[in-house]
């Protein structure tokens, strides 16, 4: 079977747009992944997100970021600051599981730390399943591992969950994704099996990509102050510069390096490129992301200052495009911000709220800890990042 | 000249972000998929583009005063 490669900004963002290419990014990855909405196609797809949509939109994005995560995020940081340290990788996953909690509708009746760090176990075996086409280790008996996991958590959370949510009654249940999808399921239909992974993949997904993106650009805003101190005090005061930083971070990093797509048809697309049917269109978002044509010579280069042309995202196709695009974006990333949007009503995301806190909380990278890469995955994350916190940098 | 917008219904994810980012020129229908006002209320046809580009399932089709489709991509 073919293989044919996406380098550039414009064949990428046709393909993302073309109905006749469907997604195989999590084609290994279906212990956890299998129907889950980013592996819908067609009609299908299009049900479960128009049932999805109506929980992701700005009002619903205006009540977390302006309601509900300010104080998780701050609670979750205080006792890494009172300690004065903390390794940002576990950290920024612990913060953003909970704040993933909220938006997939998994309860921790018990609030305790030993609850979350379960809860927590769970959400690394979750992602396991989901990034298992870049594992390093024996797929098999990850799989394995995995699928147990799913139905331990199950008993755990998911099925308290949904009989707290049944009992509210749709008017007075909570408004996130188990909630939504148990409204709707006359609907949708979904067998529990299904209902198990759609809300393990909106827990790992919100999890798991906005942490990345909270230790990634934290590293870039550090190497950036370093080098342009006038800078420093803008991270502290300016959430829109911060914004700037997280989307320039997630372009030069998306989530996943790369797009992946299955033609179900021939396909040409409009720049010549011709994809023959049941070929494998990998789309190279580290090198469409830094598309000179798009970008300019220094696309490579991480510039929060740099100015996307009309019509082009900040952070480029990291969120993808067309009907797969990410139905977080707006929620991680915020809303890109016009020359003439005042903060007030503005949406930064959630990246940006937890990266501008953890720099008033002093972030600064440890002299004597050096952080290091993840060498369990193919994918570039940071295995481990000691910083210090408290006072200022 | 004039665009005008409309929006493929049996394309639309009901993503509200047209509502969100242009209200009075895009609703949403009894069945919460969006529609354009007909003459879009407020909006300049630089603006209109910038709405459709923004749509995730690229549902909303621009044409000028002479019915020729505006390019998105």
């Amino acid at each position: 079977m073919s293989t044919v490669v996406l380098t550039t900004f414009a064949d990428a963002k046709d393909a993302y747009r073309c109905r006749d290419l469907r997604q195989s990014l999590y084609d290994e990855g279906e212990v956890v992944m299998a129907d889950v909405l980013v592996n819908l196609h067609g009609e299908e797809h299009r049900d479960r997100r128009r049932v999805e949509n109506r929980l992701f939109r700005r009002d619903t994005f205006e009540l977390y970021e302006r309601d509900l995560f300010p104080d998780v995020t701050a609670a979750t940081v205080a006792p890494y600051v009172a300690a004065g340290h903390a390794d940002l990788v576990p950290m920024g996953h612990e913060l953003m599981l909970n704040l993933a909690a909220l938006t997939a509708g998994v309860d921790r009746p018990e609030g305790s730390a030993e609850e979350t760090k379960r809860l927590y176990a769970y959400l690394m075996r979750f992602i396991e399943g989901a990034t298992l086409a870049h594992s390093t280790r024996d797929k098999d008996a990850q799989r394995a591992v995995i699928a147990q996991a799913l139905r331990d958590w199950d008993a755990e959370f998911l099925a308290p969950s949904i009989a707290r949510r049944q009992a509210l009654g749709p008017e007075g249940a909570p408004r996130d994704v188990l909630a939504c999808l148990l409204a709707h399921q006359d609907e949708l239909g979904l067998e529990h099996e299904a209902l198990r992974r759609e809300v393990a993949f909106f827990l790992l997904a919100a999890a798991h990509t906005s942490a990345t993106a909270f230790v990634r650009s934290i590293d870039h805003v550090l190497g950036w102050t370093d080098a342009h101190p006038a800078d420093v005090e803008r991270v502290a005061a300016d959430p829109f510069f911060v914004q700037r930083c997280v989307h320039e971070t997630v372009r030069l990093n998306p989530s996943s390096p790369t797009g992946r797509r299955r033609a179900l048809a021939p396909v040409r697309l409009r720049s010549g490129v011709e994809i023959p049917a049941g070929a494998t269109v990998v789309i190279d978002l580290l090198a469409v992301n830094r598309d000179p044509a798009v970008f300019g010579p220094d696309a490579a280069a991480f510039d929060p200052h740099r100015d996307a042309p009309q019509g082009v995202a900040p952070f480029g196709l990291s969120f993808a495009a067309g009907m797969h695009v990410c139905i977080g974006q707006d929620l991680a990333a915020g809303v890109v911000p016009r020359p003439d949007t005042l903060a007030e009503g503005h949406l930064f995301g959630l990246v940006t709220g937890a990266v501008q806190h953890m720099f008033r909380c002093g972030v600064r990278r440890d002299p004597h800890d050096a952080p290091e890469r993840d060498a369990n995955t193919a994918r570039p994350y940071w295995g481990r990042y000691p910083v210090l916190l408290g006072g200022r940098r | 000249m004039s665009y005008r917008a409309t929006v493929d219904k049996d394309v639309c994810l009901s993503s509200g972000r047209c509502v969100a980012d242009a209200p009075g020129a895009f609703v949403f229908d009894a069945t919460e998929i969006a529609e354009a006002v007909p003459g879009h209320p407020g909006l300049s046809d630089a603006a209109l583009v910038q709405v459709a580009r923004a749509c995730p399932s690229g549902a909303i089709v621009v044409v000028d005063d002479e019915g020729v489709e505006i390019e998105l991509l």
